[in-house]
């Protein structure tokens, strides 16, 4: 295909705000489905992401389109995860296309994360195609949507195209717009081979299966290819294009999209974001924008049954078959035994592991309540980096903590810039500039800790907004902080897997609530069980879980045995699921407590 | 009619030896009005169908005579629902089937259960004369508010009257039911209402913690916040409070909410009483019946909803009367669901059951039952409740404590699947 013929393109939008069914669309214009093989939404392949109603996972789909002017485009829609914790992924995904459409929802209008992605697309030098979508909603305020769009984009409202993907509405008129608007790739066809990786999936008889934009040169099979960050040699598998179904042309041009079966075992050898070229006659540089992946949130995951250590391990390598960004690495609690130190994106990310650990092999879990990663310099001057409470040196030996700060940036209508400056200002922000969009919609920036954003503050923030705010956040950097670590303890015994690392101003006051949810969520037992916060050996809150006073069936008799025997098999079941410390038993929601502290 | 389930298990293992006696229930499903924290198998407004009822229970007692012989009946229990509410001929009429299907002793415990708002002198003497012995009244509560917020149809004036006309036809044998434990009950109230009863000098008590079942219209209102729920540790006090008071008034108690009064100063010796609750020295008023399902020794149950317990199998009938009725009105069997007891289960539930008594579970009586002695069988459940002070376990029976009484569930639960690894 003649690389002017080519037009690589994706879709960006707010969550819900209807990219997958603009797609779906797509796909049954150009007959690369019909409409009898849709199952809604083909893009989003798990079951995860359909019931979550967003696309974790990228994907690649070549269309074959006769537009009005008479010729056949190649059009490549290339997915992008719709989630602020793989912005990285999204922007490699960017960056291997020429055109973004734009996708709002015309009664919710423009949100953070459409403008987060926005800006990725225009920093990736994207032309734009803004549309409105669901204009058929009762409460669309379409032509309004509009304006704000053309007002962002600087262009005109001609160019903004209305649309309802649901309905079918003027989903030409989006081809059409790819075609004039979104330029064909450019790139040298006779330079050594440039690939930009921008997502994998692990198959079971092909191994690796990179997601390529041909840049300069073309792939073709029977040469071995080199990965340059990660220096790796190969001899590919398979070439072909994703139609959507995997499909070997043997061959990829300058400009194409497709996909290259490295043979490669692991998806860590094969990084979204490297360059691909030739193993000889290589090319010299790498493709601009490589970061080596960096988990940024972290937390333990214990089996609940130690016996299932090694079908959780099992389970988190099938796992990071498929998700490169998944880090875990074995770790030993006093309280919890045997697990994993596990490192996330964001906590979305993490929220998605643990699901799919417990949904996909059927695995009970503890999971310790989520930590940021800090950098902690010894009294001797050493560097360590400690993303386990439980890991921080003795006070006397820790000369400072850093901690990683986060850029900010909230979208919210004018209204609200009360409660969510209450909101930030809480949890430690500095105040940065107010951007006016228009009169009644602005960007409020901010920078604050990561630790102080891990914690629901994307749920508080919406609570405070009625939904209408949404944020965007990048690494900023690591800053010294006044930060303690805060043991509590169970029945006396200091459980390890329950620390926590917190600010020095907030210590007491987290404390208190913390033992005081402890109460709450550990059932009570045959004896009372204290619940302290301690700083150093230094009680500094305390709550007593009361002992259980009565708990037997009053009637049983005949008719009732079976009903009430199960009764009982049900609680003991239950209770299995806690952990057993000693005479106490503590559930999962005791580690997550710190998640659930009212403001 | 046939009862296929039966025939299909039953070959496959021993049924309860012929001569072994078999207690009786008959379930009687009809209310005027549902209580307000009733969940069991029983309907209001729907007493026209009484008749057809007991014909087609007469009929299924016909069939379980035929199936298995004449079997040995020393207890006979009619529960309900409200079986007071059957007519003196149709309470006959049953009467005679199972006297012709069964082997009922001449000294059987003959127990109804009867609503106080339903007892006229004429029916109480009817009772008598069809060999009725024993009377459960549920009488719940001395206090006006109190039976109203429950939706019980009678006043405590009425309860007052019941057992006095029950003991002018010459009954000698009566069981009050108490319910403690209501959303906003006072301990105060509870001892009126202990004191109240206890005043009618009743042979036996049940007393009731209220248990708030889902689906009830008391769950409605606890859900809505128009009543507080109930306070378990209040409901612990109210428990004491009884234990002490009904000691006092010479109450024997043998079972987690029953007593039986008896002639002896039972004060001092509290629940610790001789291996066999049988003994007459003890109490000649202890529930007989009821005694069968706590040592978990077999049971036919006949009528809508009734369970079975026999030959390895317990089995429940459908729950409506008019699908039981139907369901016999064609030859159909009417049970619901039969459920097959293995060995290690069925000695989960002979613990569940028997620990609820204050005999305990003796570990001769659990020998010869299962051929392994307790020890054997639940060393480590018996060592660890033993150190947690629920449980004594002196080598010949397992007993609870007095807290063990109260935190049963918990030592009950270590009987029964799933079992420690």
């Amino acid at each position: 295909m003649d690389k002017e013929n080519i037009r690589n393109f994706c879709i960006i939008a707010h969550i819900d705000h209807g990219k997958s069914t603009l797609a779906d669309r797509l796909l049954e214009l150009t007959g690369t489905i019909s409409e009898r093989d849709m199952t809604t939404q083909v893009l989003d392949s798990m079951d995860l992401e359909r019931e979550r109603g967003v696309t974790i996972k990228a994907s690649a789909v070549r269309m074959e389109y006769q537009a009005a002017d008479g010729q056949t485009y190649v059009l490549n829609l290339i997915d992008t995860p719709g989630h602020v914790d793989f912005s990285y992924e999204v922007s490699r995904a960017l960056a291997a296309c020429e055109g973004a459409v734009l996708v709002v929802d015309a009664s919710q209008g423009i949100e953070a994360q459409t403008l987060a992605n926005l800006y990725l697309a225009l920093e990736a030098d994207l032309d734009i195609v803004p549309v409105v979508n669901k204009i058929d909603m009762p409460l669309a305020r379409a032509d309004e949507v509009s304006m704000e769009l053309a007002d962002l984009l600087g262009g005109g409202l001609d160019d903004v195209l209305l649309v309802s993907a649901k309905a079918g509405t003027n989903a030409q008129a989006v081809l059409e717009a790819v075609v004039q608007r979104v330029p064909p790739p450019a790139g040298d066809a006779s330079a050594p081979l440039r690939a930009l990786i921008f997502d994998s999936h692990y198959d079971s008889y092909k191994g690796v299966v990179a997601y390529v934009r041909v840049v300069d040169g073309e792939v073709l099979k029977g040469r071995a290819l080199h990965l340059m960050a990660t220096d790796v040699r190969t001899e590919p598998v398979e070439i072909g294009t994703f139609s959507p179904a995997m499909h070997p042309t043997g061959r990829l041009g300058v400009g194409e999209v497709g996909y290259i079966a490295t043979g490669l075992k692991s998806v860590q050898e094969c990084r979204v974001g490297d360059t691909l070229t030739y193993a000889t006659g290589p090319a010299v540089d790498l493709l601009p924008g490589y970061r080596p992946v960096k988990p940024m949130v972290f937390a333990g995951i214990y089996p609940t049954e130690a016996e299932d250590y090694n079908a959780l391990r099992d389970a988190l390598e099938k796992l990071r078959l498929n998700d490169a960004s998944l880090v875990f690495e074995p770790e030993t609690s006093q309280a919890l035994q045997f697990g994993f130190r596990c490192g996330f994106l964001g906590l979305f990310h993490m929220e998605i592991v643990q699901e799919r650990l417990e949904r996909e092999y059927d695995l009970d879990l503890i999971a310790t309540a989520p930590s940021v990663a800090y950098q902690v310099v010894t009294t001797q001057g050493d560097l360590l980096e400690v993303s386990s409470p439980a890991d921080l040196p003795d006070p006397e030996g820790i000369a400072e903590i850093l901690e990683p700060w986060m850029e900010v940036q909230v979208f919210t209508p004018s209204d609200y810039i009360g409660p969510i400056m209450e909101l930030m200002t809480r949890r430690r922000a500095e105040v940065g500039a107010t951007e006016y969009l228009d009169p009644q919609r602005i960007i409020l920036h901010y920078r604050m800790p990561l630790a102080e954003m891990i914690i629901d503050l994307h749920d508080r923030l919406k609570s405070a907004t009625r939904g209408y705010a949404s944020l965007d956040y990048t690494f900023e950097g690591y800053r010294p902080g006044k930060l303690l670590k805060l043991d509590i303890l169970v029945n006396k015994d200091p459980v390890d897997a329950l620390a926590l690392i917190v600010h020095r101003d907030k210590v007491y006051e987290k404390g208190a609530a913390l033992v005081e949810k402890m109460r709450e969520v550990i059932p009570r037992q045959q004896f009372a069980v204290p619940i302290q916060a301690a700083i150093g050996g230094r009680i500094i809150a305390r709550a007593t879980v009361k002992a259980l006073r009565k708990d037997v069936l009053s009637k049983c008799y005949g008719g009732d045995v079976t009903r009430k025997r199960k009764l009982l098999e049900r609680q003991k079941a239950g209770k299995r699921r806690m952990k057993q410390f000693g005479e106490v038993v503590i559930p999962q929601d005791a580690f997550l407590a710190v998640l659930k502290l009212e403001e | 009619m046939q009862l296929t389930q039966h025939d299909r298990f039953g070959s496959a293992r021993p049924l309860v030896a012929p001569n072994h006696p078999t207690a009786v229930y008959v379930h009687v499903p009809f209310c005027r009005a549902r209580c307000a924290y009733c969940d069991f198998a029983t309907t209001a407004g729907l007493e026209h169908l009484i008749p057809a009822y007991v014909a087609a229970v007469c009929r299924e007692i016909e069939a379980a005579g035929a199936r298995w012989g004449r079997l040995r009946v020393p207890t006979l229990y009619i529960g309900g629902g409200t079986p007071s509410l059957v007519p003196p001929a149709d309470l006959e009429q049953l009467l005679d089937a199972l006297r012709a299907a069964f082997r009922l002793a001449d000294d059987a415990e003959v127990t109804l259960e009867a609503n106080p708002g339903t007892l006229a002198p004429p029916y109480l003497a009817h009772l008598r004369d069809l060999g009725v012995n024993r009377l459960s009244l549920g009488v719940q509560s001395a206090h006006a508010g109190e039976l109203q917020m429950l939706g019980r149809i009678h006043t405590w004036a009425q309860a007052v009257e019941a057992v006095s006309a029950a003991c002018a036809a010459g009954f000698d044998n009566l069981s009050l039911d108490l319910i403690y434990g209501l959303p906003r009950q006072a301990l105060q109230r509870w001892e009126e209402t202990l004191r109240a009863a206890l005043a009618l000098a009743p042979q036996h008590l049940s007393l009731y913690a209220l248990t708030v079942e889902t689906g009830t219209p008391l769950a409605g209102r606890i859900a809505r916040g128009t009543l507080p729920p109930p306070d378990d540790d209040l409901a612990a006090d109210m428990v004491e409070l009884a234990e002490a008071l009904l000691a006092e008034a010479g109450y024997f108690h043998y079972e987690i909410s029953n007593w039986a009064r008896s002639d002896q100063r039972l004060a001092d010796r509290g629940w610790q009483i001789p291996p066999d609750i049988l003994s007459e020295t003890v109490s000649p008023f202890v529930c007989r019946h009821n005694l069968v399902y706590w040592r978990n020794a077999p049971y036919l149950g006949f009528g809508a909803g009734a369970a079975s317990w026999f030959g390895g199998e317990r089995w429940v009938n459908v729950d409506h009367p008019q699908t039981y009725i139907d369901r016999i009105a064609t030859g159909a069997s009417p049970v619901a669901e039969t459920e097959h007891i293995p060995r290690p289960l069925e000695m989960g539930e002979t613990m569940m059951m028997g620990l609820r008594l204050a005999e305990g579970v003796s570990d001769a009586r659990f020998r010869a039952r299962f051929g392994a002695s307790l020890e054997a069988v639940c060393a480590k459940a018996l060592g660890q409740l033993s150190r947690r002070g629920l449980l004594s376990w002196d080598g010949r029976a397992a007993r609870l404590t007095a807290q063990g009484r109260l935190l049963g569930n918990q030592v009950f639960a270590h009987f029964l699947p799933p079992l420690d690894r």
